[in-house]
């Protein structure tokens, strides 16, 4: 299995990949116990307001409040450059000269067929 | 009262910062909900904005690495590995178990593209190499031989449908008086069946 390939844009079974037997410095384990103590205070967090016995309302998540708002507002950070012009006249505008090109053509084709 | 509405409205158009229609949308927000400061917002530039957006995510500064802004309106959201919610742990006691994440966990851009119903990039089974040789092997294959099918092929021997009467020469309108042609007949049955019918049709009979 040493010359195992991943497909790409998926990722090695945990046993083949390197990060698991390599990431042991002391720098990456207080990493790790950082990440670690981040996610317990989130834990506790959720968990205080899961079984608050007063509690009436739904538990709100920011992270998806901020997930959905970043979704549905590109526009106020989009910017044109020549990227995103280019991406934009490739799928806006183009398909529209494209399109009516095709169908007219086909539709003249066969409309001495039709008619005849 | 509608001119001044429509004046009200012109105001706010030509004093928003954006152009157009989202300026009166960007400035009038409900009171509930997270504060301004809770929300994405633009792309850091200095170091302090990338800490304070690292906390805003509930990410370890270190850790929070925004997406490389072209101009796409990502904003400071951050660039998280794009991994799908197939690789998590299973046996972990997520808060949402369905969905393997746990409450204030930062959220991938594409997380509804990674859910487990949908796009899977855990390890394949196979690896690469293994996995294209027998695909495109089998397809190879297969486009070959029917290739060989197309060049060699391989039948019952078929002919153009007989009928009899020679070839039923009244029915198709020919005159009684006349001989039809003799027509290049295969020979079915043997020639002892061939003859029998011409010696019948020779007297004018019907067989």
């Amino acid at each position: 299995m040493a010359d195992y390939r991943e497909a790409p844009l998926a990722t090695r079974p945990k046993t083949l990949d390197p990060a698991e037997y390599f990431n042991l410095s002391l720098d990456q384990r207080r990493a790790e116990e950082e990440r670690a103590g981040l996610r317990a205070q989130l834990k506790r967090q959720y968990q205080m307001q899961l079984n608050n016995p007063h509690r009436k309302e739904l538990i709100e998540d920011p992270a998806l409040t901020r997930w959905v708002y970043a979704r549905t507002n590109p526009y106020n950070h989009f910017r044109a450059t020549k990227k995103t012009s280019l991406l934009g006249g490739l799928f806006g505008v183009v398909p529209l000269f494209v399109l009516y090109y095709v169908l007219k053509t086909d539709r003249e084709e066969k409309r001495p067929c039709i008619y005849s | 009262m509608a001119a001044v509405g429509f004046r009200n409205w012109a105001r706010a158009l030509s004093r928003g910062k954006q152009p157009g229609f989202s300026a009166l949308l960007s400035q009038v927000r409900a009171a509930s909900g997270p504060s301004k400061g809770m929300l994405p917002g633009p792309y850091p530039k200095t170091p302090e904005e990338r800490a304070a957006a690292a906390k805003k995510y509930n990410m370890r500064a270190e850790d929070y690495e925004p997406i490389p802004d072209h101009g796409e309106g990502y904003g400071d959201y951050p660039q998280l590995p794009d991994r799908s919610q197939h690789e998590r742990d299973p046996w972990y006691s997520w808060d949402h178990p369905d969905l393997r994440r746990n409450w204030g966990e930062p959220i991938h851009w594409d997380f509804d593209m990674f859910i487990r119903n949908r796009v899977d990039t855990s390890p394949s089974p196979v690896d690469w190499h293994t996995m294209c040789k027998h695909l495109f092997g089998f397809i190879g294959f297969m486009m070959l031989m029917f290739y060989l099918g197309e060049k060699f092929p391989s039948y019952q021997p078929v002919a153009p449908k007989q009928y009899p009467y020679s070839s039923l020469h009244l029915e198709r309108g020919g005159d009684p008086e006349k001989q039809p042609e003799e027509r290049e007949r295969t020979n079915v049955a043997g020639s002892k069946a061939k003859s029998a019918a011409e010696e019948r049709h020779a007297e004018g009979e019907r067989p």
